[in-house]
C-alpha cells in the first residue's frame, strides 16, 4: 500500500495515498465536523463545515474534498479556522427551526453536537426564520410511503439526493430551486417509493428526514442499549442492530424499537433494505404464541410444556406405529442451524441414516422490486438459512437460487392418506414458510391425524394445530444463519422471549428425548459445540466458539455500526443519564457475556 | 427598505402543472435526436437544456409535469432531475407564461439609467406587477439580473431577442409597438447589426 505522511495539528499522520485529509483525520481520531461527507457514498463539499488551514494554500479548504498529500501541513484548530468554522455554523443555524425538543433526531443528531461543539454561542439572527410553507408545497410532508421531510429542518447537504442517485440508482429526490429557495423534493411531490429509502434516514445528518415507523415514538436516551444482530428477512443476512427501548421503571424490561444496518463491508457496506428495517412488528405482536396448546373439544387450549410434550409424543408414536414414514416434517428455512442439527440428530435417530427424507424444507421467494443497476440487491430467496441447511444435508434443490420449494410430492402423500402427521417448524413471521393451507385442509378433513406446529406466531397452520409449541423469534436467541455468500454469521439474543416460549433447538431435543433418543442439549450453546464437532473442517467447525454479542451502551454501538463516522463516538451519548431497570432481564448476561468486542464466525475460523 | 420575511422567507415553489399527455412533435424529434449526437453517448444528459427549450416551445412557452416526464424519458434520467434543472434556471417556467416575457435588467448600469422606472411604466401600462401575465395573456413581466448589455443599458430581453436602451418614457409606446408590429419591435442587439 502506497501511503504518504502528513501533518494535522502537529501530529504525524500517515494514511494510504488518494485519502482525503478529512478522512485521515477521522482515523487519526482528529474531530473535524462535516455533513455532507459519507464514507458510503461520493464527495460532494456542499457543506463547508469540515474546513481546514492547509500551508501554502491561499484559503481555507474543505477538508473532505482535498486528497492528501507527501508533506502537507494542516491545522484544524488555529484561530481562523476555529472563527471561519463558527461562521459556517451560524449561517447553517440562520434557518434551522432549532424544534430539537420535538425533533426525532434531537439526542443523536450531529447538527447539535457540532453546533455545541464548534459553533458560535449564540444567534445573530435577528429575523423570522425561513419556512417553507409556501403556495401548494408545505415544509413537513409525507415522503413516500415509509418516510417523513421536514424541509425547514434540512441544511441542504445533499446526502440523500447523492443516495438515490448512487446506491439506488434511481435518482428521485432533486435539491429543487436555488439559492436561499433550495429545497430537497421530489418530482411532484411523490414521496421516494424505494426499498432502501429507510437509509434516508440514516444518512440524513439532521432531523429533516425521518421514518414514519419511529416517529415520536422513543428518544436516544431511552433506548440506551443495542444489540449486535443479524437480519433474517432473506437470504443476504446483514449485519443490523437492534436498539431496546427501556420501559418506564415502574414496568421493567426492554422493547424492540427500531432496527439500523451496522457497517460489514463484506455484506451490506452500510445500508439494509426496508423490508429488514420494518418488519420486526411480529416478534412482539399480539399474535406471538406465549404458551404451549393443545386442541380440545373446546378448540386449542393453552397448557404447561409437561401437557404438550406428552401428548405430542403419543401422536407421533401411534401414526408412526404403523408406519414409521407416515410422520412428517415442514421446516421452514428461517430455522436456524442449531435447530436444523437438532432436528438431523432427531429424525436420524429415529428413522436411520435416510432420516432426512422425512423433512421438506420451506421458503418462499419474491423478486424485489429494485433498479437494474442498484448498488445494493435485496435477495429474491426471503429464508436466511437455505445455505445452513444445506451445508448440513437437508434437501434444498437449487437453494438460494433456484425456485422455492414446492411441497408437491408432500402434498400427494397426504392427500392420499400416506402420511398421518405433519410437525411444522416455523420461526418466521407469518407467510415465511410459504403456503400451506392445503395442510389446513387436509387436517380438517380428517386426511391427517395429527398436525403440530413450532413457531412464534398465530399462523392458520398453527391455528388449525393439535399441538402449538411457543418457540423464539430471531431477536431472542443466539443462533447461527448461513447467508447466500455462505457466510456464517451470528444473530444475537436482544430480548427476551415472552412467557413460556422456549427455544426452538431446545424444544426439538426435548421431542427427541421424550421420543426415547438420547439428545440432552440444556442450552443451545452445547448444540454449537456438537455442532462443531461433528463438522470438522468446515465453516462450522468453529461453531462452538462463536461470540454473541450482548447488549452494550449506544456509544459502543456507533463505534461498530461505522467505522468511519467517529465523530458519532466523540461526541454522541456522553452524558446520557443511566436508565433504572431498562432491560433487567438481559443486564446479568451482559456482564457474563464477552462484551461488545463482536467477532464474526468466519474471523474465529481463519 | 421594510424587511419583507413574507416575500423572502416562504417558499415561492408551486408544483407545475400536470399537463396533458406530452410527446415531442415529430419535428421536435428529428431535431432533439440530432442534438443528442453531439454529445458523448454517456454524457446524453448533457441535452438536457436543449431538450427543456424543445419542449417548452412547443408546449407554448411553460413546461408541464408531463413534458418533464417526457423529456426525462428522452434523456434517459429521471424526472426528479428534470425537475431540478427547470427549477434552477429562470427562462424555464412551469406556469402559463404570455406571448411576449418582457424580462427587464435590474443590474447595476441598468439600474442606474433607470429600470427601475422602466419597470413602473411597463407595470402602469400592462396594470400587472413584476412577475405576472396581463389579462390578455400576451405579456409577461419579469425583473431579471444582468443580461450583458451595460453598454445599451436599460435592456429588456423579450423571449429570445434583445431591446436596447429602453428608456422609461418610451416603456409605453414600446408595448404599443409590439401589439402592432410584434417582434419587428426590438432592436435587436447592436453587435449582431454590426457584424453584418
Amino acid at each position: 500500500m502506497e501511503t504518504v505522511t502528513l501533518t494535522i495539528d502537529g501530529r504525524p499522520v500517515t494514511v494510504e495515498k488518494g485519502r482525503t485529509v478529512l478522512q485521515a483525520a477521522i482515523e487519526a481520531g482528529i474531530s473535524v465536523p462535516y455533513y455532507c461527507y459519507h464514507p458510503g457514498i461520493s464527495i460532494d463539499g456542499s457543506c463547508r463545515v469540515c474546513i481546514v488551514k492547509i500551508e501554502k494554500m491561499p484559503k481555507l479548504q474543505t477538508s473532505c474534498s482535498t486528497v492528501c498529500t507527501e508533506g502537507m501541513v494542516v491545522s484544524t484548530r488555529d484561530a481562523e479556522t476555529v472563527a471561519a468554522r463558527a461562521g459556517v455554523f451560524e449561517f447553517l443555524l440562520v434557518n434551522h427551526p432549532l424544534d430539537c425538543p420535538v425533533c426525532d433526531k434531537g439526542g443523536e443528531c450531529p447538527l447539535q453536537d457540532f453546533s455545541y461543539t464548534f459553533g458560535p454561542a449564540d444567534s445573530r439572527m435577528d429575523f423570522p426564520r425561513r419556512t417553507f410553507d409556501g403556495e401548494g408545497v408545505k415544509a413537513d410532508v409525507d415522503f413516500g410511503p415509509t418516510l417523513m421531510l421536514n424541509r425547514n429542518r434540512c441544511i441542504l447537504c445533499t446526502r440523500c439526493v447523492r443516495f438515490m442517485k448512487e446506491i439506488d440508482t434511481d435518482a428521485q429526490i432533486g435539491v429543487v430551486d436555488r439559492g436561499c429557495g433550495s429545497e430537497i423534493a421530489t418530482f411532484q411531490e411523490h414521496g421516494v417509493h424505494s426499498l432502501l429509502s429507510g437509509n434516508l434516514m440514516d444518512v440524513c445528518p439532521v432531523g429533516a428526514i425521518t421514518t414514519r415507523d419511529y416517529r415520536f415514538k422513543s428518544r436516544p436516551w431511552d433506548n440506551p442499549t443495542v444489540v449486535d444482530t443479524t437480519c433474517t428477512l432473506c437470504s443476504k443476512g446483514c449485519s443490523t442492530s437492534a436498539w431496546l427501548k427501556a420501559k418506564p421503571e415502574w414496568a421493567k424490561g426492554s422493547q424492540l424499537i427500531r432496527m439500523t444496518p451496522r457497517f460489514n463491508p463484506d455484506v451490506n457496506g452500510y445500508w439494509m433494505c426496508d423490508i429488514g428495517r420494518f418488519n420486526y412488528h411480529w416478534i412482539e405482536s399480539e399474535t406471538r404464541l406465549r404458551r404451549p396448546m393443545i386442541r380440545t373439544a373446546a378448540g386449542l387450549e393453552k397448557v404447561g410444556w409437561h401437557d404438550a410434550e406428552p401428548r405430542l409424543r403419543d401422536k407421533i408414536q401411534e401414526a408412526a406405529a404403523a408406519d414409521p414414514d407416515a410422520v412428517r416434517f415442514i421446516v421452514s428455512a428461517h430455522a436456524a442451524t442449531e435447530e436444523l442439527f437438532v432436528l438431523k440428530q432427531m429424525v436420524q435417530g429415529l428413522l436411520g441414516a435416510d432420516g432426512l427424507k422425512s423433512v421438506s424444507m420451506a421458503w418462499t421467494r419474491s423478486e424485489k422490486p429494485q433498479p437494474p443497476n442498484a448498488k445494493f440487491k435485496i435477495p429474491a430467496a426471503n429464508a436466511p438459512n437455505v445455505n445452513g441447511a444445506r451445508d448440513l444435508g437437508f434437501m434444498v434443490g437449487q437453494g438460494n437460487d433456484g425456485p422455492a420449494p414446492d411441497l408437491a410430492e408432500l402434498k400427494a402423500a397426504v392427500e392420499a392418506g400416506r402420511v398421518k402427521a405433519v410437525y411444522v417448524l416455523d420461526p418466521g413471521p407469518d407467510g415465511s414458510i410459504g403456503d400451506l393451507s392445503w395442510l389446513v385442509e387436509a387436517r380438517r378433513t380428517g386426511k391427517l391425524s395429527l398436525l403440530a406446529v413450532q413457531g412464534v406466531v398465530m399462523t392458520p397452520h398453527a391455528a388449525a394445530a393439535d399441538v402449538v409449541l411457543p418457540g423464539y423469534a430471531f431477536v431472542e436467541k443466539d443462533a447461527l444463519f448461513t447467508n447466500d455468500q455462505g457466510q456464517v454469521q451470528s444473530a444475537s439474543l436482544a430480548i427476551v422471549a415472552p412467557a413460556e416460549a422456549r427455544e426452538d433447538c431446545l424444544i426439538l431435543a426435548g421431542l427427541a428425548r421424550a421420543l426415547g433418543l438420547d439428545i440432552a442439549y440444556q442450552t443451545s450453546d452445547e448444540v454449537r459445540r456438537a455442532l462443531g464437532g461433528a463438522m470438522p473442517g468446515t465453516a462450522y467447525a468453529g461453531a462452538g466458539t462463536v461470540v454473541f454479542t450482548r447488549p452494550v451502551p449506544a456509544a459502543s454501538w456507533l463505534q461498530a455500526s461505522n467505522p468511519s463516522e467517529r465523530w458519532k463516538w466523540d461526541f454522541m451519548f456522553q452524558d446520557l443519564p443511566p436508565v433504572k431497570g431498562h432491560n433487567v432481564q438481559l443486564e446479568g448476561l451482559a456482564r457474563e457475556g464477552a462484551g461488545p468486542n463482536y467477532i464474526p464466525l468466519r474471523q474465529v475460523d481463519k | 427598505m421594510e424587511y419583507a420575511p413574507a416575500k423572502f422567507h416562504k417558499s415561492a415553489r408551486k408544483l407545475a402543472p400536470a399537463g396533458e399527455t406530452f410527446t415531442y412533435s415529430p419535428e421536435n424529434q428529428r431535431r432533439f435526436d440530432e442534438i443528442v449526437t453531439r454529445y458523448p453517448p454517456d454524457q446524453r444528459k448533457s441535452a438536457i437544456l436543449y431538450a427543456l427549450y424543445l419542449a417548452q416551445n412547443q408546449n407554448g412557452g411553460h413546461l408541464t409535469a408531463a413534458a418533464m416526464d417526457h423529456v426525462a424519458e428522452q434523456i434517459r434520467c429521471t424526472s426528479a432531475e428534470v425537475e431540478d434543472v427547470v427549477s434552477y434556471y429562470t427562462m424555464f417556467f412551469t406556469k402559463p407564461v404570455g406571448k411576449y416575457v418582457l424580462n427587464v435588467c435590474r443590474t447595476l448600469s441598468c439600474a442606474l439609467l433607470g429600470a427601475e422606472r422602466v419597470t413602473e411604466e411597463l407595470c402602469a401600462k400592462l396594470g400587472i406587477k413584476p412577475g405576472e401575465t396581463d389579462a390578455s395573456g400576451t405579456f409577461t413581466l419579469l425583473e431579471v439580473e444582468c443580461l450583458g448589455a451595460c453598454d445599451r443599458a436599460p435592456v429588456v430581453m423579450v423571449n429570445d431577442d434583445w431591446h436596447e436602451r429602453l428608456s422609461p418614457e418610451q416603456a409605453g409606446k414600446f408595448i404599443d409597438d409590439i401589439r402592432a408590429g410584434g417582434a419587428a419591435a426590438f432592436t435587436g442587439c447592436h453587435l449582431h447589426k454590426e457584424k453584418k
